[in-house]
């Protein structure tokens, strides 16, 4: 049966000789181990995946049945994570794969300085997300108190004869909406802009799919790259925006510390 | 589970839940360093991937084998 070799990340050498595979967590496939290919400085934790299965025709198939795709992807954290929490690694995409082991060595030897940089400036650093939610009901009843345009209009309404008072209902509903855009948007950015301050890095990422939560619908996606020893001051930062935000019907939502999967685009 | 990629809820006060299986899946299918390798999974129709795992996540008792083994994969 041909094999072929399925790469997760890539470390330091000196710091893998210290993580022994024996000792890391279950590879992708069942019946084969982890193992690190070391070329001078650096090392590529792999493992040994059948041919046949990860072969491009094969893996098209397999990749649509999502129980399948779930499994693999969640060892392939498990794996990153495992390796991410005891030194600064390179988190690779799920679904790298070289025939040959000769292949990663010569990739390790030709990237070998990029590699080397993208870790140097990952060290001491991990990433962390930031889940923006808007609660639109919540939102939709307190924009009174947050917009002085609105405020205005409404006790003009009050006053207001009947008739006009019923057009200018009108007018403050759509303006409502306006502003409530206006708001979530305003308030995202300044979320952005005042974590970013504690932050060396940060993306804002794609939105997969509108996700509607107990926390309301989700706006914004965030990562941030931030070192551990600043981590307290970017929590603290998450923390106040959140209480300022949150009679907006706000939410924020931390998650990490991730393997950096957001930074390590070539520096 | 304790692994230590929790989600934290930012609130009146912090509390810790776990990340989503979702969340997990949207970090390792979508991102980390692309180097070419011989055969490169282009995970390329990643939406309708996402599709499959919703109705994954729906479907209890798998979504519940996929966390196990993510959990003994952990210990």
């Amino acid at each position: 049966m041909s094999r072929a070799f399925y790469v997760y990340c890539i470390a330091e050498s000196a710091a893998a000789a210290q993580l022994p595979a024996a000792s890391l967590p279950a590879a992708i496939e069942d019946d084969a181990q982890l193992e690190w290919i070391s070329v001078n400085t650096l090392a590529a934790l792999v493992s040994q995946v059948p041919g046949e299965t990860y072969s491009e025709e094969s893996l098209a198939d397999h990749l649509t049945d999502a129980t399948w795709t779930a499994i693999r992807a969640m060892r392939h954290e498990t794996v990153v994570e495992y390796v991410a929490k005891r030194t600064s690694v390179i988190p690779l995409r799920f679904g790298t794969i070289y025939l040959e082991r000769s292949g990663i060595e010569q990739m390790l030897t030709e990237k070998s300085r990029e590699l080397e940089e993208i870790i140097e400036h990952l060290r001491g650093r991990e990433e962390w997300g930031v889940n923006v939610y808007s609660d639109r009901a919540v939102l939709m009843s307190s924009i009174t108190s947050v917009s002085p345009v609105l405020r205005e209009l409404v006790e003009r309404a009050e006053q207001a004869p009947p008739g006009q008072s019923y057009l200018m209902q009108k007018k403050i509903d759509a303006l409502r909406i306006d502003e409530v855009r206006a708001a979530v948007n305003r308030i995202v950015d300044q979320i952005e802009a005042r974590l970013r301050e504690q932050a060396d890095d940060g993306r804002r990422l794609r939105i997969l799919k509108v996700e509607t939560t107990e926390h309301g619908e989700l706006k914004a996606k965030f990562a941030f790259l931030v070192k551990r020893s600043s981590f307290e001051e970017f929590r603290d930062a998450a923390e106040r925006l959140a209480q300022e935000n949150q009679a907006a019907g706000v939410r924020l939502e931390l998650t990490g510390p991730w393997p950096v999967y957001n930074f390590v685009n070539p520096v | 589970m304790s692994s230590s990629f929790d989600q934290i809820l930012v609130g009146e006060e912090w509390e810790e839940t776990d990340i989503s299986l979702l969340e997990t899946l949207d970090h390792v299918l979508n991102r980390g360093l692309v180097i070419a390798g011989e055969i490169t999974i282009a995970v390329a129709d990643i939406d309708l991937i996402f599709v499959g795992l919703n109705v994954l996540v729906s479907s209890v008792e798998t979504a519940q084998e996929v966390l196990r083994n993510r959990q003994t994969d952990a210990d």
